[in-house]
C-alpha cells in the first residue's frame, strides 16, 4: 500500500506547466524578424506583392477605372462590373471593397517597412533605397484611393489596438501624403537597379527616383499645381537630370505585351508572370499569400473579344470614331487603333480574332486588343495573364508635361510635346497649328490626345473628374455631352463618379464618412 | 457490485440469501445487469444473462433496491423471504436513476445540477450518421441544427449563443474528451448519452465546458453472461420530397426579358424570339434532373458477456448513406468496430475501450480556382438555374452543356453534369483508445476511497484528394487543366487524467463525496497537400503524374493542465450540496494569462424526504435545487497571442521569383479565457406514483471576455480579424419537460413533451462596443446576436408623382419600384434609414416524443420545432432578383406591371437601379422560421417467444420507419432548421434538404 500510495502521489502531481510553452513552427515572429539585411529585403519585396491582387492591378483596378470611362463600357452578366460602368454600383459591391482593402494592405506592409527599416542596422544605401520604395508604394496607395474615393483615412503609424477606427483625412491631407511620399521616394530610390550594390542589383521593377518624379508630378497635375508639376515631369525630359533616361518605344503595342515589358517608355510597371515563368497553383485574387501564389492578371482574359474571354467591356463606339477622324502622314489609320480595338479592318490588313478569320456576323462589332494577348503569339490562358501593368509611361509624362505647360500658358512649348507622341503613331505635325492654339482649344486637344494615346489604361475617368467634366458649376462640365457618347453616363447623378465608400467598412469605423457616391 | 458481494459474503451476523429473476414489466423478457443492492449500504450484485440474481442479505428485515438504466428504480423489502421476482418498470428521459456526471456517476435523486439524460433505447429511434443529430428535440435547452446531406456534421447549442466564436458542446466518450463533434463514432455503441447544462454539473470539465457538456458512455459487457449476439440493421430510402418552384422556359424568357426591356437593354439573344439563336426547344427541370433517391442502411453486430472477472463488449457496425444528389456525393459510408473490456482482480480493475473506423466521403467541395466567381452551396445553384441549358453537350470537353455569352449571357453552374466531373474525397481513419485502472485503496463499509488512472490516446488520419479533369462548360467555368489536390491531415489527442475519488457514511444521513483530480492534455494538428496540374487522358490521377508537382504543409500544437476538485454532500436524502473547483492552464494564452479558475457550487432539497412538511399523497417526488457557478472557454486557434510574419509572400522582378515576408495578420497578445456564469434554479417533480414526471428549470448565463474576431476597418490593412476578449453576452431561458407514463395494461406508453424558451441580449461587444455586422445582421449592445437589419419598405411606387413626393432614393427609381421608409426623414434613403427587422435566433424549441406498446407491437412518433424566428433565404433571394440571369421563383410571376399594380414585389429591371435587392422586410426577404418537423414515425413488431423459440433466437424485433416524414412551415426553403454563422442566425446560405427516409429494421438477438 506504501508503495502504491507513493506511486500516486507522482502520478498526481507531475507538474507539466513548461509543457504549456509551445512556440508556432510555421512562422518567425514579429520579435525575431526585423534584424538582418534578408529580413529587410524580404520584407520590401512582400509590399509589392499586394499590387498582384485582384483589388489592385490584377483586375479591378484596370476594370472598374476603365469601365467608368467614356471609351469602355460593361458587357458582362457580372453585375458589379455593369453597374460601376453605370455609375449605379451599390456600396456593399464587393469588387469595390476588394479596391479599398488591398490597397490599405498594401499601405499597413508599407508602414512596417517604413517603422521598422530604419532602426535595423544594415548598410545604409540598401536602408534608403528600401525606405525610398516604401514611400512610393504608400503614395500610390494613397493616390489610387484618392482618384477613386475621393476622401479616405490616412495613416502613416502602424495599427494601434486601442483605436482601430483612423478618421477620413481631408483631402489637403491626404494629397499632402501622397506629395510627401513621392517626393521622400524620388530622393531615396536609385535612378536605376542596374549597377547598386546589394541583394537587389539587377532587380528590374523596384520603383526608381524615374518612377517617384514621375508620379510626383503626376499627383501635383491631378491637384492643378501646374508649375509643381512641370518641374517634376522637366526632370525626365531634360537631357542634363540624371532621370532624363526615357524614351518612347517605336512600337506602341510594347507597351501592353509580355516580350517587352520594363522597356525604356516604362517608369513603372507592376509584374505579372505566368505560372510557367514563377511557379504556383494557387490564384492571387487576394487575402492571405503564400508561396505557392500564382502572379497573374485576370485582366486579359476579362477584357478579351466574345468567344476568346469574358469579354465584359467593349470599347466605345465614340471611341472607335476618335480613332478615325484623324489619318497617319502616311495616309493610314492610326495605328494605335489597331494596337487598341479588334475591329473588322480591311485596309489595315486587320481582320483576324486570335487567328481565326473574323468569327462575328456583324463587321461593326468592335472588341478591347489592349492588354490582351489578341494578336500575340500566346492563348489567352484563362485568367492567367503574365503582361505586366504599365503604370506610368513616358508618353504620359510628355503629355503632362504639354498639359502643365498649356496651363501656363506655354502653348507652343505644349505643343511640341504633344507633338511628340503624335510623332510615334506617325501622326501629321500640327505643331505650329497647336502652338497657335488658345488654352482651351489646347485642352480640348489634349482630352482628345489622351483619349486615344492612353484608352483602357485606367487613366480616362480620372483624367474626366480632374477636369470637371462632372462638376455641374464647372464650365467644362461635359456629362449631357457624355451621354451622346455613351449610355451608361445615362444613370449617372452627381458624385457617381467616385466609387462609393464600402458599406462594411462605413458599419465598422465610426470615424469614417460617406463620399459622393455613398447615396 | 459482485466484487463487493465477494467481500461481504464473509459477514455472518443474520444473513440470508435472496434469490430471484427480473424481468421487463412491458416485455417480460429477462433483464440482464440488473443492479440490486441493499439499501444504505453498498452491498449488491447485478442479474446475470437470464435475469438471475443471488445475494446475501445482512438481515432478513432489509431492504432491496433494484436499479436499470432506463428503468424504475423499485425498493422493495425482503421481509424474510428467499426469493424475490421483481418486474421493472420501463422509464423514458426523466427519472432514470444513475446519472453519469464527470468522473463519476450520481443517484438521480442526489444531483443538484441541470443534467438531461437520452437512454440507448430512446436513441435508436431516430437513425442518423452522427450521434449527436439524436439530441434533437429531445433535450429541452438543446437546440440541434443540421442539413441535410449524408455526413453532415449538425450545430448543437446548448442553451443559445454563449460565446461568438464555436459554441459547440464538448463531448466526452468513456470519460475522454473527443471535441466537438462525433461524427465519427457510431450511434449504435451509445449505452447513454447525459447533457450537462448548467455550470455546477459542467464545471469539473470547467475549461471547456462553457459551451455545454455531453457525457457518452459506451456499452459494456455483464458479469456471467454467457456470449450474446444481436443484430440491428436497417435499409431505407431518402427523397428530398419538398420542390422550389421555379419558372419554366417561357416564363423565364417573358421573365429576363421584361427586365432588359425596363433597363433599356437588348434581350439575351437565347431569349429573344427574333434572333437566330433563340431557344425554344430546351425546358430543364433542374431539381428534376439533379435530385436522384438516395438510400441509407446500416448493419451493427454486438457480441457481448462476461465471467466473474472479464467482461466484454464488442461491436462491429457498417453504415452507408447515399445521398440525393446527382452526381459523386455527397456520401457517406462508415466502418467501425469498438472493444470494451473490464478485468478485475483483488482491489484493482482494469478496463479498456479500442475504437477504429474509417470513413468514405464524396463531399461538395469546391475548387475556387476552378468554380471561380464566389459560388453559393450547390444545391442554390441547381435550383437557381436557368432552364433554357441542357445538361449534356457531347462537343464539350467532359460532356456538360454550358451558358454562352452570345446565347445565354447567364452565368449558371450546370450542378448535375459537374458533380460527376469533380471529385472530392474525404476518407478518415480514427484509432481512438482509452485505458484504465482503478484501485481501491481503502474498502470498507462506511469509508471507500478509489484511486483512478486514465490515459487516452486519439489520432485521426484524414486524406483528401479533390480531382478536376479538363473539362469545357460554357463561357465561365472552364478547366484547361486537369488538377489534383492530395492532402492529409493528422490530428492526435493524448490524454492522461489522475483522480481519487473518496466516499463516505457519517452516521445513518450524512453522506460525502469528495474527487480530487488531475489531467494533462495534449493535441497536435499536421496539414499537408500535394498538387499537381496537366494531367494527361487517359487519366491515372495520382500525383506522380502531374506536372508542377507542389507540396504544402503546417503544423500546430496545444497544451492544457488541469487540477479539480468536488465534493458532494448528502444530507438525509433531504439537503444536497455539490461544489466544484477547477483550474486549468492553456498554451493558447501568454504566460502571463495562461490560468484560469472555475468554481461553482449547487444546493438540493428533496421535499419528499422531509417529514415536516406534509406532501399531498399525489406527489411522490419534488426536488428543488439551485446552483451558481463559472466555466471557462478557449475554442480558439493556437499560437494567436503572438504576431508572426508571413513567410511566403511571392513577387517577381521581371520574371525571377522573390519571396518576401511581412506581417499581414494582427494579434491581440492580451487574449485570456473567456468565462461563462451560469445561475440555475430547478425543479424535478413526479406525481400520480411517478406517472407524471415534470422537470422545469430557469437559467441565466452570462458569458464574459468572450473571444472573439472582432471586424475591424478594412482601412488597418490586416487579412484577419483579430481575436480577442471582447463582449459580453447573456441568455436566459425556461426549461419544461413533462412525461406521462401509462404503464399497466395491454397498452402501455410515454408521452414526452419538452418546451423551451431562449432569450438572447448583448452586454457589451468590446473596445468602444461598435456594432458587429453580418450578412444583412447588425449585433449591438441591448440587442440579441444578429438580429435582421435592413431597410423598411412601404409599398411600390405606382407613378412619377409617386417618386418625386417621396424621399430621393436613386436616379434610376421608377414606378414599379419599391419604395422605402426615410426613417430619419432627412428626404433621402441612405445607409442611415436601416433598421432592425426581426430576430434570427428561435425564442422557442420544442419536441414532442410518442412511445407505445400494444401486446408486441411498439409504435414511435416524434416531432420537433422552433419558432419565434426569421429566416433569410439566400435562395429565395437569388431567385427574386430584379436583376440577373437567373432564374425566378413563381413568386416572380406577382411583379408589379403597369397591368399589375396591386402586389408586393417590385417590377423586373435588369441593374436594378432602385436596388430593390437590398437587405429590408420586402414580402418574402423575411420569412417566419416556425415549423414542426415529423422527425420520426416507426411501428416495430416483436415475436412473441414461442416463435423466437422455435427460430432459437432469444427476440425478434422488425418495424418500418419514416424519417423527416414532414415539415410544416411557411418558409419557402427547405430547411427551416438551417446551419447558421454567429452572426447571421437567420441567415440560410443554401443549406442541404433534408431528405425523407422510409425505413424497415429488424433487430435479432441471439
Amino acid at each position: 500500500m506504501k508503495k502504491l500510495t507513493f506511486i500516486l502521489t507522482i502520478l498526481m502531481f507531475v507538474g507539466c506547466s513548461d509543457q504549456l510553452d509551445l512556440t508556432n513552427p510555421n512562422e518567425p515572429t514579429t520579435a525575431t524578424y526585423w534584424k538582418t539585411e534578408a529580413d529587410a529585403m524580404r520584407a520590401s519585396s512582400a509590399m509589392y506583392n499586394s499590387l498582384i491582387q485582384d483589388g489592385a492591378y490584377m483586375r479591378m483596378i484596370p476594370a472598374l477605372s476603365d469601365g467608368r470611362s467614356d471609351g469602355f463600357r460593361a458587357d458582362t452578366p457580372w453585375p458589379d462590373l455593369w453597374q460601376t460602368a453605370a455609375f449605379n454600383v451599390p456600396s456593399t459591391s464587393g469588387p469595390v471593397e476588394w479596391v479599398w482593402r488591398e490597397h490599405y494592405r498594401l499601405i499597413y506592409r508599407t508602414n512596417q517597412v517604413l517603422t521598422f527599416v530604419p532602426d535595423m542596422d544594415i548598410d545604409q544605401a540598401l536602408k534608403d533605397r528600401i525606405l525610398g520604395q516604401a514611400h512610393f508604394l504608400r503614395g500610390l496607395g494613397y493616390f489610387n484611393l484618392a482618384n477613386n474615393f475621393k476622401r479616405v483615412p490616412v495613416t502613416d503609424a502602424l495599427p494601434d489596438q486601442d483605436e482601430y477606427n483612423t478618421p477620413t483625412a481631408s483631402e489637403e491631407d491626404l494629397w499632402q501624403q501622397i506629395f510627401d511620399d513621392f517626393s521622400a521616394a524620388k530622393d531615396l530610390c536609385p535612378v536605376s537597379y542596374a549597377n547598386v550594390s546589394g541583394p537587389d542589383q539587377g532587380q528590374v521593377g523596384r520603383a526608381t527616383s524615374g518612377a517617384a518624379t514621375g508620379m510626383l508630378g503626376k499627383a501635383y497635375l491631378y491637384r492643378q499645381q501646374w508649375q509643381d508639376a512641370a518641374d517634376e515631369l522637366e526632370l525626365l525630359i531634360d537631357g542634363n537630370s540624371p532621370m532624363a533616361v526615357y524614351s518612347l518605344v517605336d512600337d506602341y503595342r510594347h507597351n501592353f505585351d509580355i516580350d517587352h515589358e520594363n522597356n525604356s517608355e516604362s517608369l513603372f510597371e507592376v509584374q505579372f508572370a505566368t505560372p510557367e515563368q514563377v511557379g504556383g497553383s494557387v490564384m492571387n485574387y487576394c487575402c492571405e499569400p503564400n508561396a505557392n501564389w500564382m502572379q497573374v492578371s485576370s485582366q486579359a482574359y476579362t477584357y478579351a473579344a466574345q468567344g476568346y474571354g469574358y469579354s465584359d467591356f467593349l470599347p466605345s463606339q465614340w471611341l472607335y470614331d476618335e480613332f478615325n477622324k484623324e489619318q497617319t502622314a502616311s495616309g493610314n489609320k492610326d495605328p494605335r487603333l489597331i494596337d487598341t480595338i479588334v475591329s473588322y479592318e480591311p485596309s489595315e490588313n486587320s481582320t483576324t480574332v486570335y487567328g481565326d478569320p473574323w468569327p462575328y456576323q456583324s463587321q461593326d462589332a468592335i472588341y478591347p486588343r489592349k492588354y490582351t494577348n489578341e494578336g500575340l503569339p500566346y492563348p489567352e490562358l484563362r485568367e492567367q495573364s503574365g503582361i505586366n501593368y504599365r503604370v506610368l509611361r513616358f508618353a504620359d509624362v510628355l503629355m503632362m508635361y504639354a498639359e502643365a505647360q498649356n496651363e501656363l500658358n506655354n502653348q507652343p512649348v505644349a505643343a511640341q510635346y504633344i507633338q511628340r507622341v503624335r510623332d510615334r503613331a506617325n501622326l501629321p505635325d500640327r505643331t505650329a497649328e497647336f502652338s497657335g492654339y488658345t488654352k482651351q482649344e489646347m485642352r480640348d486637344q489634349i482630352a482628345h490626345e489622351r483619349a486615344l494615346e492612353f484608352a483602357i489604361e485606367a487613366q480616362r475617368i480620372h483624367d474626366m473628374i480632374r477636369w470637371g467634366w462632372f462638376d455641374e458649376s464647372s464650365p467644362r462640365y461635359k456629362v449631357p455631352e457624355l451621354r451622346q457618347r455613351d449610355s451608361e453616363f445615362d444613370s449617372w447623378a452627381p458624385g457617381d463618379e467616385y466609387l462609393p465608400i464600402p458599406q462594411r467598412e462605413l458599419d465598422v469605423n465610426p470615424n469614417l464618412e460617406p463620399n459622393p457616391a455613398n447615396n | 457490485m459482485a466484487l463487493l458481494a465477494c467481500f461481504t459474503s464473509i459477514n455472518a451476523y443474520g444473513q440470508q440469501t435472496v434469490s430471484g429473476t427480473v424481468i421487463d414489466a412491458s416485455t417480460s423478457q429477462p433483464l440482464p445487469g440488473v443492479n440490486i443492492l441493499v439499501k444504505g449500504t453498498t452491498r449488491g450484485a447485478s442479474t446475470d444473462g437470464d435475469g438471475a440474481y443471488q445475494l446475501t442479505v445482512p438481515s432478513s428485515a432489509d431492504t432491496l433496491v433494484f436499479s436499470y438504466v432506463g428503468y424504475q428504480k423499485q425498493e422493495v423489502p425482503v421481509n424474510g423471504r428467499s426469493q424475490i421476482d421483481i418486474s421493472l418498470q420501463p422509464r423514458t428521459l426523466l427519472g432514470e436513476d444513475v446519472v453519469v456526471v464527470g468522473y463519476g456517476t450520481q443517484q438521480r435523486e442526489d444531483v443538484t445540477g441541470s443534467i438531461a439524460q437520452i437512454s440507448a433505447g430512446e436513441m435508436k429511434k431516430f437513425s442518423s450518421s452522427d450521434p449527436s443529430d439524436l439530441l434533437q428535440g429531445r433535450v429541452s435547452g438543446v437546440q440541434v441544427r443540421s442539413d441535410g446531406e449524408p455526413g453532415a456534421v449538425p450545430s448543437v447549442q446548448i442553451r443559445g449563443i454563449g460565446t461568438f466564436g464555436d459554441s459547440q458542446p464538448l463531448y466526452i466518450i468513456d470519460g475522454v474528451p473527443v471535441g466537438t463533434s462525433i461524427r465519427d463514432f457510431s450511434p449504435n455503441d451509445i449505452e447513454s448519452v447525459q447533457v450537462l447544462k448548467d455550470a455546477s454539473a459542467a464545471a469539473i470539465y470547467g475549461s471547456r465546458a462553457a459551451n455545454g457538456v455531453v457525457i457518452i458512455t459506451t456499452k459494456k459487457g455483464r458479469e456471467d453472461t454467457p456470449l450474446q449476439v444481436e443484430y440491428s440493421g436497417y435499409f431505407g430510402i431518402d427523397q428530398v420530397w419538398q420542390r422550389i418552384p421555379v419558372t419554366e422556359r417561357e416564363n423565364y424568357q417573358m421573365l429576363n426579358n421584361e427586365g432588359q426591356r425596363n433597363a433599356g437593354l437588348t434581350l439575351a439573344p437565347g431569349n429573344d424570339p427574333s434572333s437566330n439563336a433563340y431557344i425554344d426547344d430546351i425546358n430543364t427541370d433542374w431539381q428534376e434532373e439533379g435530385l436522384k433517391t438516395g438510400q441509407r442502411m446500416n448493419h451493427n453486430l454486438n457480441f457481448s458477456g462476461g465471467g466473474e472477472y472479464t467482461t466484454y463488449n464488442i461491436s462491429l457496425d457498417y453504415l452507408n448513406n447515399k445521398g440525393t444528389l446527382v452526381g459523386h456525393g455527397p456520401d457517406y459510408e462508415r466502418y467501425s468496430g469498438r472493444i470494451n473490456t473490464v478485468s478485475k482482480k483483488g482491489i484493482f480493475e482494469f478496463g479498456q475501450t479500442l475504437y477504429y473506423t474509417h470513413t468514405d466521403e464524396n463531399s461538395l467541395n469546391y475548387e475556387t480556382n476552378v468554380l471561380t466567381g464566389g459560388r453559393p452551396p450547390m444545391i442554390v445553384d441547381l435550383v437557381t438555374a436557368i432552364p433554357t441549358l441542357g445538361v449534356k453537350d457531347e462537343s464539350n470537353v467532359g460532356g456538360c452543356a454550358g451558358t454562352q455569352s452570345d446565347v445565354h449571357r447567364a452565368i449558371i453552374l450546370n450542378v448535375p453534369c459537374i458533380n460527376q466531373l469533380l471529385e472530392g474525397e474525404t476518407n478518415v481513419d480514427r484509432t481512438f483508445g482509452t485505458a484504465y485502472m482503478t484501485a481501491d485503496i481503502l474498502d470498507q463499509d462506511s469509508h471507500q476511497l478509489k484511486y483512478k488512472v486514465n490515459v487516452s490516446y486519439d489520432r485521426t488520419n484524414v486524406r483528401n484528394t479533390y480531382w478536376v479533369p479538363e473539362f469545357e462548360m460554357g463561357f465561365f467555368f472552364n478547366n484547361t487543366k486537369a488538377r489534383l489536390d492530395d492532402g492529409q491531415d493528422i490530428y492526435t489527442t493524448a490524454v492522461i487524467e489522475n483522480t481519487l475519488t473518496y466516499k463516505g457514511d457519517f452516521g445513518d444521513r450524512h453522506d460525502l463525496k469528495v474527487l480530487l483530480g488531475q489531467t494533462f492534455q495534449k493535441g497536435s494538428t499536421v496539414n499537408r497537400n500535394g498538387y499537381s496540374e496537366q494531367f494527361t487522358q487517359p487519366y491515372f490521377p495520382v500525383l506522380d503524374n502531374g506536372t508542377n508537382q507542389t507540396a504544402s504543409g503546417s503544423e500546430f500544437e496545444n497544451a492544457l493542465e488541469s487540477y479539480f476538485g468536488r465534493v458532494n454532500y448528502n444530507f438525509d436524502d433531504r439537503y444536497l450540496l455539490t461544489a466544484t473547483v477547477r483550474r486549468d492552464g492553456s498554451s493558447r494564452f501568454a504566460p502571463s494569462n495562461r490560468y484560469g479558475n472555475f468554481p461553482s457550487a449547487s444546493v438540493g432539497w428533496n421535499l419528499h424526504n422531509e417529514e415536516f412538511i406534509p406532501l399531498p399523497d399525489f406527489v411522490s417526488e419534488f426536488k428543488i435545487r439551485a446552483s451558481y457557478g463559472q466555466l471557462g472557454n478557449q475554442n480558439i486557434g493556437d499560437y494567436l497571442y503572438t504576431n508572426t510574419i508571413n513567410p511566403g509572400v511571392v513577387y517577381n522582378f521581371d520574371g525571377s521569383k522573390v519571396i518576401g515576408g511581412i506581417q499581414t495578420q494582427i494579434s491581440a497578445n492580451d487574449i485570456k479565457w473567456e468565462t461563462k456564469t451560469t445561475k440555475n434554479i430547478g425543479v424535478d417533480a413526479s406525481f400520480l406514483n411517478n406517472k407524471f414526471d415534470l422537470s422545469a428549470e430557469y437559467y441565466q448565463s452570462v458569458t464574459d471576455d468572450i473571444l472573439v474576431g472582432v471586424p475591424i476597418p478594412l482601412s488597418v490593412g490586416a487579412t484577419n480579424s483579430p481575436t480577442v476578449n471582447g463582449g459580453k453576452l447573456q441568455n436566459s431561458g425556461l426549461e419544461v419537460s413533462l412525461t406521462y407514463s401509462k404503464l399497466k395494461g395491454d397498452f402501455t406508453f410515454d408521452l414526452t413533451a419538452n418546451f423551451s424558451t431562449l432569450s438572447n441580449e448583448v452586454l457589451s461587444l468590446g473596445g468602444d462596443d461598435e456594432p458587429i455586422y453580418g450578412t444583412g445582421t447588425k449585433t449591438e449592445v441591448g440587442g440579441e446576436v444578429g438580429r435582421h437589419f435592413g431597410y423598411v419598405t412601404e409599398g411600390i411606387f405606382q407613378s412619377q408623382q409617386e417618386i418625386s413626393d417621396h424621399a430621393f432614393q436613386n436616379a434610376g427609381t421608377a414606378p414599379g419600384d419599391l419604395m422605402f421608409k426615410d426613417l430619419n426623414d432627412d428626404g433621402v434613403i441612405n445607409a442611415d434609414d436601416r433598421t432592425y427587422l426581426g430576430s434570427g435566433i428561435p425564442s422557442y424549441n420544442f419536441g414532442l416524443n410518442f412511445s407505445g406498446n400494444y401486446k408486441n407491437f411498439d409504435f414511435t412518433v416524434f416531432a420537433s420545432g422552433m419558432a419565434g424566428y426569421k429566416v433569410h433565404s439566400r435562395m429565395y433571394r437569388m431567385l427574386m432578383l430584379t436583376s440577373d440571369y437567373l432564374n425566378y421563383h413563381t413568386d416572380m410571376l406577382d411583379r408589379w406591371t403597369p397591368e399589375n399594380t396591386n402586389t408586393d414585389i417590385p417590377r423586373r429591371v435588369s441593374g436594378d437601379p432602385n436596388n430593390n435587392g437590398r437587405n429590408s422586410d420586402r414580402a418574402g426577404w423575411l420569412q417566419d422560421g416556425a415549423h414542426l418537423r415529423i422527425n420520426t414515425v416507426s411501428i416495430g413488431y416483436s415475436l412473441p417467444k414461442k416463435m423466437t423459440n422455435y427460430l432459437g433466437v432469444s427476440s425478434t424485433r422488425i418495424y418500418v420507419k419514416a424519417q423527416n416524414l414532414y415539415t410544416f412551415q411557411s418558409y419557402k426553403g427547405f430547411n427551416p432548421d438551417f446551419t447558421s454563422g454567429v452572426f447571421e442566425p437567420g441567415y440560410n446560405n443554401g443549406s442541404y434538404p433534408k431528405p425523407r427516409s422510409m425505413m424497415v429494421g429488424l433487430d435479432i438477438a441471439f
